[in-house]
């Protein structure tokens, strides 16, 4: 295939000032935070909201909003990378992280090696709980000392920033235990399993 | 080449096209007319992908509307210049002519319209939003065809309408062709006409009406479309026959 | 770029070049029927999402996905579970 031609003078305007180590392979900086949803945004009110941890149908834990907001917060900083090739540098969130959700619902281990993350809007996406105790995932509600808006997510979604960031849930509703790694909505059409942007996991069969 | 409904679709493919001649339209708008060598066609309202690659390779892409009728050897873009956007700035600023990029089209069954479909022509604009509608219009001037025809188009100011001089040469000569202006943001001195956005009266007041049967096209940001084909189906225009295109980020 | 609520929903209209690829049709010229709600839509009509991921194609009425389709270097993934059927 021929190479295509170079336009000339044209350079992404997304190079910011980042250090290369920083910025997994073939990713750019953006000041901006673009919105990606592969639906409309629900409309959430914190009467109804809940959040639960299952498996296998058993309600291992479940939150009010209230209760969720009781639990240990923790504030979060953080380079997060969309697969689409932009990353945003230094975000700041709080949440709940992932192991104190577990210690709140007495689970002194995970029940199963894989969790699926349940969205209110009906997106999926499947993780390894290895990819999410120790500190490395968190359900947050609040970005930049703000409640997150809901294009974004809100009120609470995952938070995983050492993955891409389609496995960030948005709209968190309930985080099931499962025993093998069943793709959920991206993975299942064609996007990486895991997706560590440190390995430029972005598709199935990279 | 696609037929006016739908027919079989060619695999697409990148092809390059050269920059024949730049037209300013307005403070922040201009028109790339593209030599396309291997062209095939295309019908109005499809759009076109560009692709343009940089000397580290990182690719930007984008999709932009043909404005130009098939009659026209040229391919028309018309893009606005986006402040803090990675392509148009790059277009507008640093494209000159005997450039190239990479375009792949004609895409697009769907948003379509040539003088066979039929009239009554509703388009309704909203900044642009007007250029696959302007195909059109285009198509239809080339054709000679004159069948009623009306373009409602929405821009913030008189300075911002795109096609201007185009559109009143348009209708001085053709009586058939109606092409009603709304400036939602300054108005000229001894502006009589509409200075506001778009709402159901203006369109009750504008359109044709449903019992006309008008084939509707509607184009422009997002909460434009989505306004403007609501009121027109709450005016009783069938849903089926009311055809949106939303302009928004598609690019990677 | 300000990201309004509305702003990232499109047509179907915008996802042809994509759709192409898979299809020997213009399949946004194509009728189809939401196999959720029985809402009859051209495919060019439907609301897509998640445009630079791939397609999502949903209902206008029901919201729920109509189309799904993925373009990787690896490959193609389409889903059709959401359709009825497609006429072109």
């Amino acid at each position: 295939m021929d190479d295509p031609p170079i336009s000339r003078g044209f350079r992404s305007n997304r190079q910011g000032q980042a250090p290369s180590n920083r910025l997994p392979p073939g990713q750019y900086v953006t000041s901006d935070f673009p919105v990606l949803s592969a639906g409309p945004t629900p409309h959430l009110s914190l009467d109804d909201w809940s959040l639960a941890l299952e498996y296998e149908g058993t309600v291992l834990g479940i939150w009010s909003w209230g209760q969720f907001e009781d639990l240990p917060q923790t504030p979060i900083r953080a380079d997060i990378h969309c697969v689409t090739k932009w990353s945003k540098l230094d975000t700041t969130w709080q949440g709940v992280m992932f192991d104190d959700l577990l210690r709140a619902a007495g689970l002194r281990k995970p029940p199963a090696p894989y969790v699926m993350a349940h969205s209110k809007s009906g997106y999926t996406t499947n993780l390894a709980v290895d990819d999410l105790v120790g500190g490395k995932g968190a359900v947050v509600t609040r970005y930049a000392n703000s409640p997150i808006e809901p294009v974004h997510g809100g009120p609470a979604r995952l938070f995983v920033p050492h993955l891409y960031f389609w496995k960030s849930a948005k709209w968190l509703r309930r985080l099931s235990f499962m025993e093998s790694n069943k793709p959920g909505f991206w993975e299942s059409a064609g996007y990486h399993i895991r997706g560590d942007p440190w390995k430029e996991e972005r598709y199935d069969g990279d | 080449m696609t037929d006016g409904r739908t027919g079989s679709a060619r695999r697409l493919e990148w092809q390059v096209a050269e920059v024949r001649d730049i037209v300013v339209e307005t403070p922040r708008v201009k028109t790339f007319l593209m030599d396309v060598a291997s062209w095939r066609g295309h019908l109005p309202g499809q759009h076109v992908d560009i692709r343009l690659t940089a000397e580290d390779g990182y690719q930007a892409q984008r999709s932009y509307s043909i404005a130009s009728p098939p009659e026209d050897e040229l391919i028309a873009l018309t893009v606005v210049r986006v402040d803090n956007g990675e392509v148009s700035p790059y277009l507008h600023g640093e494209l000159r002519g005997g450039d190239q990029f990479e375009l792949r089209g004609p895409i697009g069954g769907y948003f379509i319209w040539t003088t066979a479909v039929g009239v009554p022509l509703q388009l309704i604009g909203g900044g642009s939003g007007v250029a696959p509608l302007m195909a059109m219009l285009r198509h239809r001037d080339r054709r000679d065809d004159h069948g009623p025809a009306m373009l409602l188009y929405s821009s913030r100011s008189v300075e911002e309408i795109i096609y201007r001089e185009e559109l009143d040469a348009m209708t001085r000569r053709d009586r058939d062709l109606r092409v009603i202006n709304t400036l939602t943001s300054r108005q000229p001195e001894g502006w009589s006409g509409y200075g506001r956005r778009i709402d159901k009266a203006m369109l009750a007041e504008s359109c044709f009406p449903p019992e006309a049967s008008p084939k509707s096209f509607v184009c422009g940001p997002t909460p434009f479309v989505e306004s403007a084909s609501r009121f027109l189906v709450e005016l009783g225009h069938d849903p089926l026959s009311i055809k949106t295109e939303r302009f928004g980020p598609t690019g990677a | 770029m300000a990201e309004t609520e509305s702003g990232f929903v499109l047509d179907g209209n915008a996802a042809a070049g994509l759709l192409q690829e898979f299809f020997a049709f213009e399949v946004t010229a194509a009728e189809t029927k939401c196999a959720a709600c029985g809402a009859i839509q051209i495919v060019g009509a439907l609301r897509l999402y998640a445009a630079p991921m791939g397609a999502v194609l949903r209902c206008p009425r029901c919201e729920r996905v109509v189309m799904k389709a993925v373009r990787t270097p690896h490959g193609g993934w389409l889903e059709l579970t959401g359709t009825e059927y497609l006429r072109f």
